[in-house]
């Protein structure tokens, strides 16, 4: 018997040692994983990785800012970015698999008892950066600076217009000719921080529109096809002669699409650029931040604009994307950048910068972060000498 | 009625249409994949250089601004999660296939052969989900462990259909010769019928794993994706990785033309990735002769 089992085993197969191979290989990485994070105060633990996700709309801005930080810390901090919409993010910050998220839409009463509830502590939302949603349109023949107001806007989005000759365009726009042409209506079809802004404008100006459709990261539209992400909706837009839809205004940019100015409350045609978003968010901000500013009665400002929040924990430890202090300390070092040394990327990528007020209320909520009861947000501040 | 055949021109005659109507659509069935294979590398071309293959992926703005940019991290990400997959599945999906074959009166079968049938048609975004229940959620992180996980469950049912098949080919005297001589019956599955069926099995093995390779929607929760390589290489496996197929997918619908271009690049590296390795096992199986 033993004869005949050495016979076949001198002779393995090709597929089998090949196999073996496969195995003793992935047993080896496996032991090497545990090694390698088993090290725990050599000088290689001092490299982190942080881990965030969710709104599309601020996306450019903050992987600019991984990248920057990245050279900032010399490699030592990788923050990696993934542009999922404000739904996912949401979503992936309450299942805790992630360790920040980033969000247009603030998170609503329900979610942060609820996490109140399961953590013991509070959800931040810390504006990280503002910018404008715009109406893009691709019209054969018209460039940017269609003048849009809010009712026309709805009217629009009900299907009440639904020609681009329509007489309420064109009382709008005197001195430009439009054709003959359906409007084909593009919205989101995932959940979205950028429909949330866009919903809440239409709102607020419009009681029929409150009523009937009201305003949320995705809403029952009357008309319209969707697209997916903010580079959905633009490319329907572009593909789809006649159609309308809206978008973060640095896609725009970054797509060279056509795109509306709007009328504002105070009568004043507005174009998007970051110095009216500044304005219309001239506001008395709350202490939580979790406010709306559109429709602003700001007399220069852009209506329809809002802030990008990034969402955190209060007590950090709770959440299970953090495993150590160190993750910890970092991301507060990177949320404490964003919105100090980082805001230099905003203009230059389509966005504005923080008012002051608003990075005021982020150290105020920095400050009370913490790590297993450490005042941890305390400590970061004052390394820095912010307090 | 058929008509007899006349004469030997008619014969010959009659033999050359049908002999070109099989060369026809022999061509029709092979000219998707060059026209893909074709397309790809046309469109993709440009965007392959040396950055391509030495640097990371980082921000739009970078390809934006002409700043170096590449694919590096995906690349290694797809071959750790694909082998991960792999190493998960081939156990698994062989025991499967040689309880179907070798066992046949089991009672399990019948259960057995619906499950895998059922996981065989099941779409590929709900074993993501699966694994984003069993993997993610308690590590409370996107892996590539999670990743390749979710493609394992892509894997183990074509090798188990595949091995099934495989070893049912090879003829029932082998394993009465091996029976005969006193061997247990694991003993002549292993020794006997497996090393004889080796060309089928790997290349069940290959079809598994390049149907897992080109899988995006399974990867989108589990191995999430990253703009970097991680800062720890075992990062790989228990942090989020980025893949070639995912990767493909959100650089094509970006609005940002370089990102367009470096999308067809993944596709060719992709292509190029599966190829090699179809070649490879071809030349591993063909390496001995009994």
């Amino acid at each position: 018997m033993k004869k005949f089992h050495s016979i076949h085993l001198k002779r393995p197969s090709a597929i089998f040692s090949a196999t073996r191979l496969l195995v003793v290989a992935g047993a080896l990485m496996i032991l090497a994983g545990c090694g390698g994070s088993g090290t725990g105060d050599s000088k290689e633990s001092q490299r982190v990785d942080l881990l965030g996700a969710g709104a599309s709309f601020p996306a450019p801005l903050v992987t600019a800012m991984a990248d920057e930080y990245r050279d900032h810390t010399d490699g030592h901090i990788t923050v990696n970015y993934q542009s999922i919409g404000s739904g996912g993010g949401i979503r992936q910050f309450i299942e805790q698999t992630i360790m920040f998220g980033m969000s247009e839409a603030f998170l609503s009463d329900d979610i942060m008892k609820d996490v109140e509830n399961k953590t013991g502590g509070k959800a931040f939302n810390m504006p990280i950066t503002l910018a404008d949603v715009v109406a893009t349109y691709n019209v054969p023949g018209l460039e940017k600076g269609v003048v849009f107001d809010a009712h026309l806007l709805v009217d629009i989005y009900m299907g009440k217009v639904t020609r681009w000759d329509d007489p309420k365009i064109a009382a709008l726009n005197p001195d430009k000719v439009f054709p003959n042409m359906a409007i084909t209506v593009v919205h989101r079809s995932d959940g979205s921080g950028t429909t949330n802004i866009w919903t809440s404008y239409f709102s607020r100006v419009s009681d029929q529109w409150k009523e009937q459709i009201g305003y949320a990261t995705s809403v029952n539209w009357p008309v319209g096809v969707g697209g997916n992400g903010n580079e959905g909706v633009a490319g329907a837009v572009m593909n789809t002669p006649g159609a309308i839809g809206y978008n973060s205004l640095s896609y725009a940019f970054l797509n060279d699409m056509s795109y509306g100015y709007i009328k504002n409350a105070s009568g004043n045609i507005i174009k998007p650029s970051f110095e009216a978003t500044t304005k219309a968010a001239d506001i008395d901000l709350p202490e939580d931040t979790r406010v709306l500013f559109t429709n602003t009665p700001a007399e220069y400002g852009y209506p329809i604009a809002g802030f990008a929040w990034m969402m955190v924990y209060e007590n950090l430890e709770k959440n299970n994307a953090i495993e150590t202090k160190q993750q910890a300390r970092e991301l507060l070092r990177f949320l404490l950048w964003t919105i100090t040394d980082g805001q230099e990327l905003c203009e230059g990528l389509g966005y504005a910068r923080l008012p002051q007020a608003a990075i005021d209320r982020n150290l105020n909520m920095i400050r009370q972060i913490k790590w297993e009861g450490e005042p941890l947000g305390e400590e970061i501040l004052k390394e820095e000498n912010l307090i | 009625m058929i008509k007899p055949v006349k004469s030997l021109k008619q014969r010959n005659l009659r033999d050359r249409v049908m002999e070109s109507l099989l060369v026809f659509s022999t061509i029709l069935v092979m000219a998707p994949l060059l026209i893909i294979i074709g397309y790809v590398v046309v469109q993709g071309a440009s965007a392959i250089n040396a950055d391509f293959f030495i640097h990371e992926l980082g921000s739009p703005a970078r390809a934006m601004q002409g700043r170096p940019t590449g694919l590096v991290h995906s690349i290694l990400g797809t071959a750790v999660v694909d082998f991960l997959a792999l190493i998960i599945a081939i156990p698994v999906g062989l025991g499967a296939g040689v309880m179907l074959s070798e066992y046949p009166d089991h009672k399990l079968n019948p259960m057995l052969r619906i499950i895998n049938d059922t996981l065989n048609g099941m779409p590929a975004i709900l074993k993501g989900l699966l694994a984003f229940a069993l993997i993610v959620k308690p590590m409370g992180t996107f892996s590539g462990l999670a990743g390749g996980v979710a493609l394992a469950f892509v894997m183990i049912p074509i090798i188990a259909r595949s091995t099934e098949s495989a070893l049912m080919s090879i003829p029932w005297t082998i394993r009465e010769a091996g029976l005969a001589i006193g061997l247990p019956r694991w003993r002549v599955v292993l020794s006997t019928v497996m090393p004889a069926a080796k060309t089928g099995l790997v290349t069940g093995f290959l079809i598994a794993f390049a149907r897992a390779a080109g899988e995006a929607a399974p990867l989108l929760f589990t191995s999430f994706g990253n703009n970097y390589l991680p800062n720890h290489w075992t990062g790989m496996i228990m942090g989020p990785v980025d893949t070639l197929p995912q990767r493909l997918y959100s650089l094509a619908i970006s609005p940002y033309k370089e990102w367009h271009a470096m999308g067809w690049a993944a596709g060719i590296v992709l292509l190029a990735f599966v190829i090699t390795l179809f070649i490879t096992a071809r030349m591993l199986t063909k390496e001995k002769k009994y």
